[in-house]
């Protein structure tokens, strides 16, 4: 893949469409009816705008959208590592929900101002829809934060394993400095990131949840989650789980975790039996 | 010389008119302001698009749709239908006509008091399309298309759908 143009946008296309995919989960077995139809419309959503990026790279680079959608090979998926983790618990859910889309903001609102019309133009029907999102991952980050004390430790459960990935979302592209110099890509991710952190400090401190920030660490300080044996939960979900990718870092290289085979396996599975097939 | 007139958007344009929303039936593409652009050159039409949602999965049949219904007409050999991104669609584009058969359709149109609220704040009352009364609760931001979310009319006892705002 040598045109940093073409990697931007399948990181992108990947993203959602992988993030859509994972939250798709949901339908049918969520908590409650809302939450059901929540979940599958912002997965519907979020397919909706991979299909958009698709487009575009479709254009680029002369190959048939859905080829490009599902007719890779898992290591050229550029996804970052987050998205491809399966929705595990409902907290974890909602955390990776809550930074998912506050990173896709920074993202879009980034993307807005690039010099390529194609992509600038785009990003206007997708920032009008993920409103919505934020909105409701919001609600959920402030609902489970004030709810009981199950809620508020499996919230900060959730919060420490997606943040120990988050990294991965503004992983540099290969050839970046030219998406930048070029206006493609206003600012760089490492700009993205910064700003991403500001949008979720005010959010976490204003829950009393900014510690999540500190990561890890914090998991032994005792003070801050208050369930009700006093203990702290462990994620044991956490680092060796994540395998070798530090920060959840790699994916915008086409390196993924040991979840990334079965997703892939499930959502490529039909188009890969069926070559050629007509819908 | 030739003594027929030739196809012109107006045409086009009355012909989309009879091509319904496959979520909406009784609303169509024009009226939902989904028609952006249409082109006409001799006998090749060009048709530009806006889906109400990127991720609505009727895009695929609104386009069979309107390439059915143009290749229908006469004097028309070719036909492009483009979904374009340039034009971001929003409710405020559903025309007078389109608003009123939404509400026969028991879908609260745009401009029946939605609004987009952050979380805490108390959303002014939707008027339920059935019956009028603004004694309704909001159910979901979300709802069975994209486009809509989900309401309760506590006065008619009604559930009911809400374009989006």
């Amino acid at each position: 893949m040598s045109d940093p143009r073409l990697h931007l946008l399948l990181a992108l296309a990947d993203d959602e469409l992988i993030m859509g995919h994972q939250h798709g989960h949901w339908t049918g077995v969520a908590p409650h009816i809302e939450e059901d139809l929540a979940f599958s419309s912002i997965s519907q959503d979020e397919i909706g705008h991979s299909v958009v990026w698709y487009g575009i790279a479709a254009e680029l680079s002369g190959k048939d959208p859905d080829t490009l959608a599902l007719g890779r090979p898992p290591d050229g998926y550029l996804n970052a590592i987050l998205v491809e983790r399966p929705p595990r618990d409902w907290g974890y859910t909602l955390a990776r929900h809550y930074l998912y889309d506050t990173a896709e903001d920074v993202r879009l609102a980034t993307l807005a101002e690039s010099s390529w019309t194609a992509v600038a133009g785009a990003t206007g029907a997708i920032r009008r829809e993920e409103r919505y999102h934020l909105l409701h991952a919001r609600l959920w980050l402030d609902r489970l934060a004030k709810g009981p004390v199950e809620a508020r430790s499996r919230l900060v459960d959730g919060l420490l394993a997606a943040l120990s990935e988050a990294p991965g979302l503004f992983e540099a592209l290969p050839g970046e400095d030219e998406l930048v110099a070029e206006g493609v890509l206003p600012v760089t991710h490492e700009q993205q990131r910064r700003r991403w952190l500001e949008m979720i400090t005010a959010d976490l401190s204003g829950l009393g949840l900014d510690h999540v920030l500190d990561g890890e660490s914090h998991h032994t300080g005792g003070e801050f989650v208050p369930t009700s044996s006093g203990e702290l939960l462990t994620d044991e979900r956490g680092d060796a789980a994540n395998g070798t990718t530090g920060g959840g870092l790699g994916g915008r290289h086409g390196r993924h975790s040991e979840d990334f085979a079965q997703v892939w396996e499930e959502m490529t599975g039909t188009y890969r039996a069926h070559p050629g097939a007509s819908w | 010389m030739t003594l027929r007139t030739a196809v012109g958007p107006d045409d086009v344009r009355a012909v989309l008119e009879s091509v319904p929303d496959p979520e909406m039936p009784p609303v169509s593409i024009v009226e939902l302001g989904m028609v952006v652009d249409v082109r006409v050159d001799a006998d090749a039409v060009q048709v530009d698009l806006v889906p109400t949602y990127s991720g609505c999965p009727a895009i695929a049949v609104i386009r069979e749709d309107v390439e059915k219904a143009l290749h229908a007409m006469d004097d028309v050999a070719s036909v492009e239908v483009r979904f374009v991104s340039s034009v971001v669609w929003e409710p405020e584009r559903i025309t007078g006509p389109g608003r009123e058969k939404l509400k026969s359709f028991g879908i609260a149109p745009p401009g029946s008091g939605q609004v987009l609220v952050q979380i805490g704040a108390r959303p002014r009352a939707v008027v339920c399309p059935l019956c009028g009364s603004t004694d309704t609760v909001a159910d979901s931001p979300f709802g069975p298309t994209p486009c809509r979310s989900s309401s309760y009319c506590n006065a008619c006892r009604n559930p009911f759908e809400v374009i989006k705002p």
